[in-house]
């Protein structure tokens, strides 16, 4: 865990309702900490509930990052399990200058607060 | 003693650092935040540190991941930011050079994404001593009045 300016960058999982399972990413991501999120998204796919990444708090991710994330999406959708990512107003503007870059918002399944992650992920079967 | 302060110059002509490093990834986010750290103290406004660390962060992953793929190694991370504003950030690795890779961690858009961030980019690979990269970025006209 690193503490930068207040700002842990930290990897949560929570269960929500209706057993949905949120990987909060909270502050920098590069390659030092993909794998680790790599192995937690892994996690929440298996667990066969529908998945949301939760990146409202996410100030900083490289394109290693970023990769995870599309494959999260991709392995979603091979397996059939709702997926939303939650990319809003307080996600870093590091965030939404790499995707910006890269053209590769829509691939995310982005959406812009955590209820509308929620609901879409559980609804998405 | 007379309790008396002199006074010195407070206003540097240019700042900057120079690290050199093992060429681990968690040696990555140490040069953005020593980058950041310059930028802040220098008045450089959130969004164009934000950018400018996105760039020196996929330069350094490149030396990183790509350098050395079989064995460990070191990097090297330079900053300079002169009092005109100008920042010129270099990462030198030692490894094989820019063959691509199938096999990258990444998208494979690191270069892309520098090119799009730094005014100006410089890529030299002398043979066989690695990769230099040199990123030329203006800030004079993103810090604070």
């Amino acid at each position: 865990m690193v503490i930068l300016q207040g700002v842990v960058s930290g990897i949560v999982v929570e269960r929500a309702e209706p057993g949905v399972e949120v990987v909060v990413v909270t502050g920098e991501h590069d390659l030092s900490t993909a794998p680790e999120l790599e192995r937690r998204l892994e996690a929440a796919l298996d667990s066969g509930q529908p998945v949301v990444i939760d990146l409202l708090g996410t100030t900083f991710i490289d394109s290693t990052v970023l990769r995870v994330l599309i494959c999260a999406r991709e392995q979603a959708g091979e397996r059939s399990v709702g997926f939303r990512c939650a990319l809003g107003e307080t996600t870093g503007h590091g965030v939404r200058r790499l995707l910006e870059l890269t053209g590769m918002e829509d691939r995310l399944s982005a959406v812009p607060t955590r209820a509308d992650a929620i609901a879409g992920a559980a609804a998405q079967a | 003693m007379t309790g008396r302060v002199s006074e010195t110059a407070m206003t540097p002509l240019s700042s900057g650092f120079e690290l050199e490093l093992a060429a681990e990834t968690d040696n990555v986010p140490l040069v953005r935040h020593a980058l950041r750290g310059l930028l802040e103290a220098s008045g450089v406004g959130e969004e164009r540190i934000s950018d400018i660390t996105l760039a020196v962060t996929e330069a350094c992953a490149n030396a990183v991941l790509h350098a050395y793929p079989h064995t460990g190694g070191q990097f090297e991370a330079s900053a300079a930011l002169s009092a005109a504003g100008e920042l010129v950030v270099t990462v030198r690795d030692h490894g094989s050079g820019m063959a691509p890779r199938v096999d990258s961690p990444g998208l494979g858009v690191g270069l892309p994404v520098m090119a799009a961030i730094a005014d100006a980019l410089e890529i030299d690979t002398p043979d066989g001593a690695g990769t230099i990269v040199r990123m030329t970025f203006d800030v004079a006209t993103a810090t604070a009045p």
